[in-house]
């Protein structure tokens, strides 16, 4: 991480030293600069690490390709310290003080929530992985300045309604984590499940940090339901399921992949976590792009890179970003580059799995489709992705994918 | 660069206001009040809902921070005649600690875990210009509340909470009845935090009840132990101290390369332990001197 | 009624969590005189040193006695680096202090450990069946160890000499220094003591949960309003308040909801505060 730092105290440097530049106006082959603003502490520090190494990653493959139109990459790393008062005063800092072109990596609903406005005033792109709907329409996302590269909470809830259905499942509850991601995926779900004319048989929100889950999974099971629908994290989840097979509960879960990953099989075992589904946004593991990340991944962390679904996710916003520059040609602001976000990752035109191809094709005049390692990423109307789901089942503690919903 | 420093004096300032409610509370009168950040919390989001959900102006909104504020100090006061300083102390805890999940649970009124996002600024616009603005509303509401308490400690106010910080029998003795001026030194104390909650909300845009959580004043009381208790200095250089060290271990990282950057949160945490530690051994007078001469 | 009885056990495992950390509590409180906010923490020390243990010989006893054995010894460090020389101060002092104190603990776990959850790799069994009622080995088998641990705390307070100087000191310091009893023999007793019941509060919950260097934190508000139910200085009364704490949380959760049952603990201290401020069984004053 060196690369950056060095980078940060220059560009402190020669912007005291040639004062403000305007805020937006981009000289010619100026570079763009980029700011990781990530969660590299506080509880999102899991992923922000590796996130923040994959956006260099990425801008390094940009650089090494000859550069987005005609401007190399620089990147400014920040941490949001999953906090939106810190993330707050990060942003400032990466604004005024390294006065970036784009910020990338906020994943934390309340540190994407408190960063937009921000953004929205300097009149540059924030792409993030958080979940809260608010942040597809305005006043978060008035300006279309925010996309977002993780499914919203509502999504999966949809997709866990799907899944709900094509397994047969009569009679649902939901047990929800309390905070804004957890409730979303159970609020989510019962929105869907509702309108296809069924009934959720409980609906349970649960503290979290308790020495207890007893009394809730009790609530729950009052109702028999024949599934449990979980919005819930790594921890209470394995607190739940073991105390729900410690107490001979008898009911099949639905978790999202987060919480329902190796870790959870490793502490929980086989017996306990056979047949529970886990459901995640495809990673678009077949893709040649999935490939150039992990092992990008590999190499920077020592660690799959499956392991950090959002990790993947900044890595496309790198990419994504310079083929919108490429694509917007020299000297473009953030309104032109932003119109060509859709054009290149958006269905229509040629399949493109690398930024070097994908420079290629525009220079040769084709238009293309960026799919990236995190989704095939096309872009709604809201700046929101629509991926798919991969729907695993947990079989003899291994994640086991049987099928995709598409919703 | 001007409008990141600037940034970071807003919050200064706004982190002054919760110093000084703190400083008159346990630095004048002794009080130990362990739930601040839950005046703070009150202040914020009443200022967030009234903005957003009830299309108040701006001022109503922080008045109405400062009143709501003021009148739940009031049955914590009666609470803490009865109780000796240490149990008061986990009472307080409890009562920010309350109000938090109160504030998580009425989510027709709060939000609750979502937050309240869209927060109005105080003055709109963007560059330094407006930003200096605030600064100086700000600003004006410290000088305000530093004048007020210099004011304070002057009176025969000042001079009887001392009294009863420094000898409270004694006080009783002499026929004064402490209750009524502890009270009042809770209320004033929680209306200042209540002020700086609605700044707060104002300023970052975005309230959530996870920022409300108790470190908050632990990082206030770290503030006035090492600026010195009980003075308004104490409470100025003790706040610079903390903001320094919250800002600055973003860029301590570039010194010290060995650290990994996941390890920074917890040596953050340890460097507050360690503070309060060292200051409570070693220089319990914080570093402006102690106006208290309890030990 | 099968719905209430198994809302109790929850209660009671629940309570007994609660009940050991307040047993700390009650015991440093009575003797030093203070609230030990690092109680929480040491908790958690305790929970790490039994994973330590456990992950190398494989046995929950051992691990036990290593997770007791590191509490013990954090709260002796606390004691002779810290405690010890702000005696002569306020309890204001001494209060900030271990806040401090906590806070520091935390960061070293933090540091060592990761944030990133740990569990006991324990085996899992189905439960046996009373009458309709899930009860489990387990619960059975920690609320054993728990009744082992209040067993021992009780004999060394009353059978043996250390502990009846520990309760002189807690019932009259001046008087028990003029008759000769010195603090320090006392106090590093105490702490050591109070270190390992912290300890198996934690280990309790870590078995029964998982260990992140914030469990004990998270617990400790219950565990002070425990011991002020109880009454402070009587450690009968802080493990029968956890267990009335904790059991009254879980059957009234179905009436106020599993957010503002936290809540409970601190409205039944405050209730106390104010009508009985001696606690259940206590014999400090808490009130002036």
């Amino acid at each position: 991480m060196t690369i950056d730092r060095r980078t940060i105290l220059q560009a402190g440097a020669s912007a005291l030293a040639l004062g403000l530049a305007p805020q937006g106006a981009l000289a010619q082959a100026e570079a763009f600069r980029i700011g990781a603003l990530n969660p590299v502490t506080g509880a999102g520090s899991p992923y922000g690490s590796g996130m923040a190494a994959m956006i260099l990653a990425a801008v390094e493959e940009v650089n090494a390709a000859g550069g987005a139109g005609g401007r190399q990459l620089q990147v400014f790393a920040d941490d949001t310290q999953t906090n939106p008062q810190s993330a707050v005063l990060a942003a400032k800092k990466l604004i005024e003080v390294n006065k970036v072109n784009a910020i990338l990596g906020t994943w934390s609903s309340g540190v994407s929530l408190a960063v937009i406005p921000l953004v929205n005033d300097a009149n540059i792109l924030l792409m993030h992985t958080s979940g809260a709907p608010a942040l597809s329409v305005p006043p978060a996302n008035a300006k279309g300045y925010g996309y977002r590269f993780q499914a919203t909470n509502d999504r999966f809830g949809r997709a866990f309604a799907e899944i709900a259905v094509k397994e047969g499942y009569k009679r649902p509850a939901t047990m929800a984590f309390n905070n804004a991601s957890g409730i979303g995926n159970t609020q989510g779900f019962k929105k869907a499940w509702e309108a296809k004319g069924n009934q959720v048989v409980a609906e349970v929100v649960y503290e979290p940090n308790q020495p207890s889950y007893r009394a809730e999974l009790q609530r729950v099971m009052a109702a028999r339901p024949d599934v449990i629908v979980m919005g819930s994290f790594l921890p209470d989840t394995t607190i739940i399921l073991r105390e729900a097979f410690q107490t001979g509960a008898n009911v099949k879960w639905i978790i999202p992949g987060w919480a329902a990953n190796p870790q959870l099989v490793s502490a929980l075992g086989n017996e306990p976590t056979e047949g529970i589904i886990s459901v995640d946004s495809v990673s678009n593991e077949q893709a040649a792009s999935f490939a150039r990340y992990d092992e990008a991944y590999r190499r920077k962390m020592s660690q799959p890179g499956a392991s950090n679904v959002y990790a993947a996710m900044t890595y496309d916003m790198v990419i994504a970003l310079a083929l919108a520059i490429e694509a917007a040609g020299p000297g473009a602001g953030t309104a032109q580059i932003n119109a060509k976000i859709r054009e290149v990752s958006n269905p229509g035109g040629e399949k493109v799995f690398t930024f070097a191809d994908g420079k290629a094709a525009l220079k040769a005049g084709r238009k293309i489709n960026y799919e990236g390692a995190s989704s095939v990423l096309d872009f709604d109307e809201f700046g929101d992705v629509t991926p798919d789901f991969g729907v695993f089942f947990i079989t003899k503690g291994k994640l086991d994918r049987r099928y995709v919903v598409k919703i | 660069m001007e409008a990141y420093l600037i940034a970071i004096l807003i919050v200064t300032a706004i982190y002054v206001l919760l110093s000084l409610g703190l400083t008159l509370q346990y630095g004048l009168t002794g009080l130990i009040n362990f739930g601040h950040v839950g005046f703070f919390c009150i202040g914020a989001y009443a200022a967030a809902i009234l903005s957003t959900a009830g299309g108040m102006p701006i001022g109503v909104g922080l008045l109405a921070g400062m009143v709501l504020a003021g009148l739940a100090a009031i049955p914590i006061g009666l609470v803490a005649l009865r109780l000796r300083d240490d149990y008061f102390a986990i009472v307080t805890l409890g009562f920010s600690e309350t109000v938090r999940l109160v504030v998580t649970s009425e989510g027709w009124l709060t939000k609750g875990v979502q937050g309240i996002p869209g927060i109005p600024k105080l003055i709109d616009g963007v560059g330094t210009g407006p930003a200096l603005t605030i600064l100086a509303l700000v600003g004006l509401a410290n000088l305000l509340a530093v004048m007020a308490f210099l004011r304070i400690v002057k009176s025969p106010f000042g001079r009887m909470i001392e009294a009863i910080r420094d000898n409270e029998d004694a006080v009783k003795a002499l026929g004064k009845d402490p209750a009524r001026f502890k009270i009042q030194v809770l209320v004033l104390g929680a209306v200042l935090a209540g002020l700086s909650g609605g700044f707060y909300a104002h300023y970052i845009g975005y309230v959530s009840p996870d920022q409300f959580l108790p470190i908050v004043t632990f990082y206030v009381w770290m503030a006035i132990i090492m600026g010195g208790v009980g003075r308004i200095s104490g409470a100025l250089v003790g706040t610079l101290l903390l903001m320094g060290f919250l800002e600055g271990s973003r860029f301590l990282r570039d010194l010290l390369p060995f650290i990994s950057a996941v390890e920074m949160a917890s040596i953050r945490i340890g460097v507050v332990g360690l503070a309060l530690i060292l200051f409570t051994l070693y220089r319990p007078q914080g570093l402006m001197g102690d106006y208290t001469r309890r030990k | 009624m099968a719905f209430w009885i198994e809302l109790l056990i929850s209660g009671v495992v629940a309570g007994l969590i609660i009940g050991l950390s307040a047993l700390s509590i009650t015991l440093v409180f009575g003797i030093a005189r203070f609230p030990n906010a690092a109680t929480g923490d040491t908790m958690t020390v305790g929970a790490y040193g039994a994973l330590l243990g456990h992950r190398a010989t494989n046995s929950l006893l051992v691990g036990g006695l290593t997770g007791a054995a590191a509490g013990a010894l954090v709260g002796f460090l606390g004691y002779w680096f810290i405690f010890r020389k702000l005696a002569q101060r306020s309890n204001v002092a001494l209060l900030v202090a271990s806040i401090g104190l906590a806070f520091v603990l935390r960061a070293i776990l933090g540091v060592s450990f990761g944030h990133s959850q740990q569990v006991f790799q324990l085996p899992l069994v189905r439960p046996w069946r009373i009458g309709g009622v899930p009860v489990h080995p387990n619960d059975l088998v920690l609320a054993a160890a728990c009744a082992m641990i209040l067993a021992i705390v009780f004999a060394i307070l009353h059978l043996t000499p250390v502990g009846r100087r520990m309760r002189a000191v807690a019932d009259d310091p001046a008087l028990a220094r003029v008759s000769g009893i010195s603090p320090s023999g006392v106090m590093t007793v105490l702490w050591l003591l109070a270190g390992a019941v912290s300890a198996s509060a934690g280990i309790v919950a870590g078995i029964k949960t998982v260990v992140s260097p914030e469990m004990g934190w998270d617990l400790l508000l219950p565990a002070f309003a425990a011991a002020i139910v109880g009454g402070i200085g009587s450690p009968v009364g802080a493990v029968a308040a956890g267990l009335l704490i904790g059991v009254v949380q879980e059957l009234a959760t179905p009436f106020v909801g599993f957010t503002y049952k936290i809540a409970l603990s601190f409205l039944m201290m405050l209730v106390v505060l104010l009508v009985r401020p001696r606690g259940l069984f206590g014999k400090l004053e808490g009130a002036r």
